[in-house]
């Protein structure tokens, strides 16, 4: 934009004062500076920074704080139940590794974030703001994708991180099962729970750019995530394993089972796993970045 | 420069936009009118890239506004100032915006100032008034100092101080030669905003015009009152007026001008007790323009 003359630009105020904007020239250096980078790098600033700036950002923070906490009080129950059992009960007992409630929760979180990133700004129209800033439906994708996806996938393995951590203190070199082992055997785990999360996360956000709403992608996530699985159960054998194990809640421990644990003896094989969890990404992902590019806004 | 050709969209079975037609010249604000229902947004959304045109093109600065790598630099836009974020504070959303394009940071505390919501930047958004978000949006359209501006009905809501400063803030853009486009339903505010108007109605193209050859268009004729109506209508005929009886003494005279009239009647010796040039308001030219194509008409009874 240069074809306005030069000198200030003075725009009038009701109440008569006047702010100076900046000048042309100075815009122009400015602007052209901006301009180096690229639109992927401005795609992902603007989706993190809104990522930052919402309060159900902070309060999904919130809710895996809460995970870590009660990961807390179940490595001191745990601790204190091995404490009480003899020799032969503690050969026997299988114990819910010290990380057993972020498991649980993260998916959720990844469900609730992957769908508000995009149907947020739905309900509120602001969608269009954001694509007449971005115009370039992909690389926004890409970035709402990387931003949500990323910060699940960040905050979860820390969270996962500092929970098992915490939880081998309190067991206190106690040999339970899923708390003992070197820190270096449980991190495939952990890094398995976190990837999936992000998996997931995608996932909702690929139903979200189809579905364009908070509570059916909310409600199909959690129906999967909480109601499938009970329902596979009921479901004749083999056919209630074989499609079990397809579920992708149950892919960290055919990924990378916990140390020590016998989760991954039955299931799919690790790669079958981890290569049905990227497949699944990419079909929901794929068939929401094709309605995404293609629908008007 | 804002050119449109021979858009066409649908949406399903209806037509909101057909062989629209027209172009937007920097320096001036153009008032984009029409009933409720013509096509004004649709055309605006097809202009921004966020709905595909069926045919026909849309151009932004010569080019396709969806092939804009950083169009915060050279397109402002507001369309609806409700679609923000509640949650947000009012200098985050400038804030993801800026980022967005590369504008620098400082200047969305500028943008903000510039609107008049410094004092309100870290409040959230969803406490904003209509005329606060409508402010809001304002700021977000300038962040780039880009030279076309579209703004979608942007008095809709407003108070009267409102009003008042988004029309000095229209002609001041337009003053510094941007290329200015404000789509409203509302002649009257358009009267005293817009240079030139683009009326539409059914999605076509009804009036592509500037506001004064509107009201030309519309003229009604001069009203004279004379204690002699009837040497004065002779007078004026016979200089080749049509003139017409009023109520009382009044006389309506087409096809002669004011100064014209004086002229003649002092010729002659004849007072003149009003000579007074008529027309149609221009809100009623609108109604007349508009009169077949509003999508929901009411019912005169």
């Amino acid at each position: 934009m240069s074809e306005i003359g030069t000198g200030e630009r003075r725009t009038g105020l009701p109440g008569g004062e006047a702010v100076t904007a900046h000048g042309p020239a100075a815009d122009a250096a400015a602007a052209g500076a901006a301009r180096a980078g690229g639109t992927w790098a401005g795609a992902i600033a603007a989706e993190w920074h809104k990522l930052r700036t919402v309060r159900s950002t902070a309060a999904l923070a919130a809710t895996i704080g809460a995970g870590f906490v009660l990961c807390l009080l179940w490595s001191l129950y745990a601790s204190q139940y091995w404490d009480g059992l003899s020799a032969e009960r503690r050969a026997k007992l299988t114990v819910a590794p010290p990380t057993q409630f972020l498991e649980l929760i993260l998916p959720v979180c990844g469900v609730v974030l992957g769908a508000l990133t995009l149907t947020s700004e739905y309900a509120t129209g602001m969608i269009r703001t954001t694509l007449t800033v971005l115009p370039r439906r992909l690389p926004l994708l890409v970035a709402k994708a990387l931003a949500a996806a990323g910060g699940v996938f960040g905050a979860g393995l820390v969270a996962l991180a500092a929970a098992l951590v915490a939880g081998r203190a309190i067991a206190g070199g106690r040999p339970m099962p899923g708390f003992e082992g070197s820190l270096v055997e449980h991190l495939p785990h952990l890094v398995a729970v976190a990837l999936t999360t992000a998996a997931i996360t995608l996932m909702a956000l690929g139903a979200a750019a189809l579905l364009r709403s908070t509570a059916a992608t909310i409600t199909i996530g959690m129906g999967l995530m909480f109601v499938a699985p009970p329902v596979v159960r009921l479901l004749p054998a083999p056919w209630n394993d074989r499609i079990w194990w397809l579920l992708p809640t149950g892919f960290p421990n055919q990924i990378a089972p916990v140390p020590g644990s016998t989760a991954g003896d039955d299931g799919l094989p690790a790669p079958v796993a981890g290569a049905l969890l990227v497949a699944y990404v990419a079909v929901m992902v794929g068939a929401g970045a094709y309605a995404f590019a293609r629908r008007d806004a | 420069m804002i050119e449109v050709r021979e858009l066409t969209k649908r949406y399903g079975a209806t037509t909101a936009v057909d062989r629209l037609s027209f172009t937007v010249a920097p320096g001036t604000v153009t008032g984009f009118l029409g009933p409720n229902g013509a096509g004004k947004s649709t055309t605006m959304r097809v202009l921004l890239g966020l709905d595909a045109a069926e045919s026909g093109e849309a151009l932004v600065n010569g080019g396709r506004y969806a092939a804009l790598r950083r169009p915060m630099f050279e397109v402002g836009a507001l369309l609806d100032a409700g679609a923000v974020h509640g949650g947000r504070r009012a200098i985050d959303h400038l804030g993801w915006l800026a980022r967005s394009n590369g504008v620098s940071p400082r200047r969305a505390a500028e943008v903000l100032e510039l609107v008049g919501l410094a004092g309100v930047a870290r409040k959230r958004v969803g406490g904003f008034s209509l005329g606060m978000r409508q402010r809001l949006g304002v700021a977000a359209a300038l962040l780039g100092d880009p030279g076309v501006l579209l703004f979608d009905e942007p008095v809709n809501g407003l108070d009267p101080d409102g009003v008042r400063w988004i029309r000095e803030l229209m002609r001041s853009l337009a003053a510094e030669g941007r290329t200015v486009l404000i789509s409203s339903h509302l002649m009257s505010e358009m009267e005293l905003t817009a240079d030139r108007l683009i009326v539409i109605g059914r999605g076509r193209l009804i009036a592509d015009t500037s506001v004064r050859e509107l009201a030309d268009r519309f003229a009604r004729g001069v009203r004279v009152r004379s204690p002699r109506p009837d040497e004065l209508t002779a007078v004026l005929a016979a200089a080749g007026g049509r003139v017409e009886a009023e109520q009382g003494d009044a006389l309506r005279v087409t096809g002669l001008d004011v100064a014209e009239i004086g002229d003649r009647a002092a010729a002659h010796g004849i007072p003149l007790h009003e000579v007074a040039a008529q027309s149609a308001s221009l809100e009623e030219a609108y109604m007349e323009l508009t009169a077949d194509s509003a999508e929901f008409g009411s019912v005169t009874r």
